[in-house]
């Protein structure tokens, strides 16, 4: 089987590179900021692939380039420099070729993103409804009617009260927000979804919830997704295999099991024991 | 009909296991100069003290441990031959799901879930569909005597003996080419380990082929058709296997 991703030394940096970043930057150096140029190495050289259907975890603490991995393949931030191949049933799109408008109707019709805060994934100025309603115009959904039974649907299947849809998103709970922000994400049915810390910060009973409804829709749709998270209860829930990264570097990677039980860097070795 | 056959589906080669632990400046030998065979309708026994690394030896074959040394030739059922000490994280896990299963002493499944879900999810990873699916384990959960009033509910508060029915039923039910088990009668009666030992000669008359460790010699005696002794580890200089064919 074919990735459906396949990401080649994916490497963002913000400032001016100057030829000591990589160098003098990293696990090694303890730090990512370049000490010769002050520019931040958020993500350097990070490459992985990704089967259809598969989860992927990148786990790592605050400021390990997690979060800008999912992003800039989002496009919500533009890569210095690096590959990204997605490909969808014949087609194969070369992520960061593409101009605006086409990256533009690969996020809106084969890509989701869910963020942890709901600010940045929902409308909070329209309706739960209205929210769901705007991705399904993208996806040349006209009918009035029709939008409003798939966004009922959807809500529905994200454990959204129907009868609440017509309320601003603002007035719900942290996890009624997440399940909106997950319910849009799916209403193109995407093959390929990005959870960006999607529990954190929820409560335990509620993160529980969620990640029970992101398994099922995996189940259910066979999604693949990279779910990025410092919680390894959630990547051992949820990856099948895992990418470790500290500084913006991948530094570990392997099955889940294996990344838990024998990890190997020294890093990854002193997050798991300070965990379980 | 047995399906006994002379070529080994699994066959290990100087496999050893050790930890480097950064924190603590250490290396700990876990096994080593592990030597074993396992064929098709057959179960070896892994046995020997404490320490020696019998659990190791399944995990490294499971991939849970990187070995550090060594080879884990595989048959695989197209018939070619794989070392799972070097082969791809998505070919183990495509292994995982279609020829190789674990039963540990210990139940590790999604909490929440009922019990009968829990033992179907394997079948299901098949693409088989979830009634047929739950049909099937509910069939296995009877078999391993888990009263019935309990396969709609979450094991997690179950007793130690009852969840390690479910584990057993979860990594028996797909039938697996090659079934690895960690002391999988710990915590069961004798009516229970007498229906466990009845199962497992069932799958060796369908050419299941297995390797287990039992904390019962009696088990032993009872199913084992050949016996590999582990002595205590030592240690090593080389690096690992796996780690090494991926930067290759």
């Amino acid at each position: 089987m074919n990735p459906i991703l396949d990401v080649k030394g994916l490497t963002r940096i913000h400032g001016t590179e100057c030829p000591s970043c990589l160098d003098m930057t990293g696990p090694e150096h303890d730090t990512n900021v370049c000490p010769a140029c002050g520019s931040v190495v958020a993500a350097a050289n990070v490459s992985f692939s990704l089967q259809p259907g598969e989860i992927l975890g990148i786990m790592g603490e605050s400021g390990s380039g997690k979060s800008t991995v999912v992003k800039t393949l989002y496009f919500d931030q533009a890569p210095t420099r690096g590959r990204a191949t997605f490909r969808d049933d014949d087609q194969s799109h070369e992520l960061f070729n593409l101009n605006g408008a086409e990256q533009r109707w690969l996020r809106n019709h084969r890509f989701g993103m869910v963020y942890q805060n709901p600010n940045l994934g929902l409308n909070f100025n329209i309706s739960a409804g209205g929210n769901i309603a705007e991705r399904l115009l993208m996806n040349d959904l006209n009918h009035y009617g029709d939008i409003r039974r798939r966004a009922s649907e959807l809500l529905t299947r994200t454990d959204v009260m129907v009868s609440r849809m017509d309320e601003s998103p603002k007035q719900f709970s942290g996890g009624m927000q997440q399940r909106v922000q997950i319910a849009k994400a799916l209403a193109t049915r995407p093959p390929l979804l990005y959870l960006d810390e999607v529990t954190t910060g929820l409560d335990l009973s509620v993160q529980a919830k969620i990640l029970d409804l992101i398994l099922e829709i995996q189940h259910e749709l066979q999604t693949a997704m990279i779910v990025v998270t410092h919680d390894l209860g959630v990547i051992r829930l949820l990856a099948s295999r895992t990418l470790v990264m500290k500084y913006g570097r991948v530094i570990e990677s392997g099955l889940t099991d294996q990344i838990l039980e024998d990890p190997q860097h020294a890093y990854t070795q002193q997050l798991v024991a300070s965990t379980l | 009909m047995t399906a006994i056959s002379d070529t080994p589906i699994l066959e290990v080669q100087g496999l050893a296991k050790q930890f480097s632990l950064h924190a603590q400046n250490e290396i700990v030998p876990s096994c080593s100069d592990v030597n074993m065979l396992a064929f098709p309708g057959q179960l070896a026994a892994l046995t020997g003290p404490t320490g020696a690394g019998k659990s190791s030896v399944l995990k490294c074959i499971y991939r849970t441990y990187l070995p550090s040394q060594g080879s884990i030739h595989f048959r695989q059922a197209d018939g070619e031959v794989v070392d799972l000490a070097r082969i791809s994280e998505q070919d183990m896990l495509q292994l995982r799901r279609s020829e190789l299963g674990f039963v540990t002493q210990f139940l590790h499944c999604v909490p929440r879930r009922p019990a009968d879900e829990v033992v179907a999810e394997p079948l299901i990873l098949r693409g088989i569909a979830l009634a047929d699916a739950v049909a099937q384990a509910r069939e296995l959960l009877r078999r391993l005597n888990v009263p019935e009033r309990l396969w709609r509910l979450p094991p997690a508060t179950f007793s130690g003996g009852e969840k390690q029915r479910v584990n057993l039923a979860r990594g028996l039910i797909a039938r697996p080419r090659l079934l690895l088990l960690d002391e999988p009668t710990a915590s069961l009666d004798k009516a229970t380990t007498g229906q466990v030992i009845d199962l497992l000669r069932e799958f060796k008359q369908a050419g299941v082929a297995m390797v287990a460790i039992f904390h019962d010699p009696e088990l032993v005696t009872a199913l084992a058709d050949a016996e590999y002794r582990l002595a205590p580890p030592r240690s090593l200089t080389q690096s690992t296997p796996a780690l090494e064919a991926m930067q290759s």
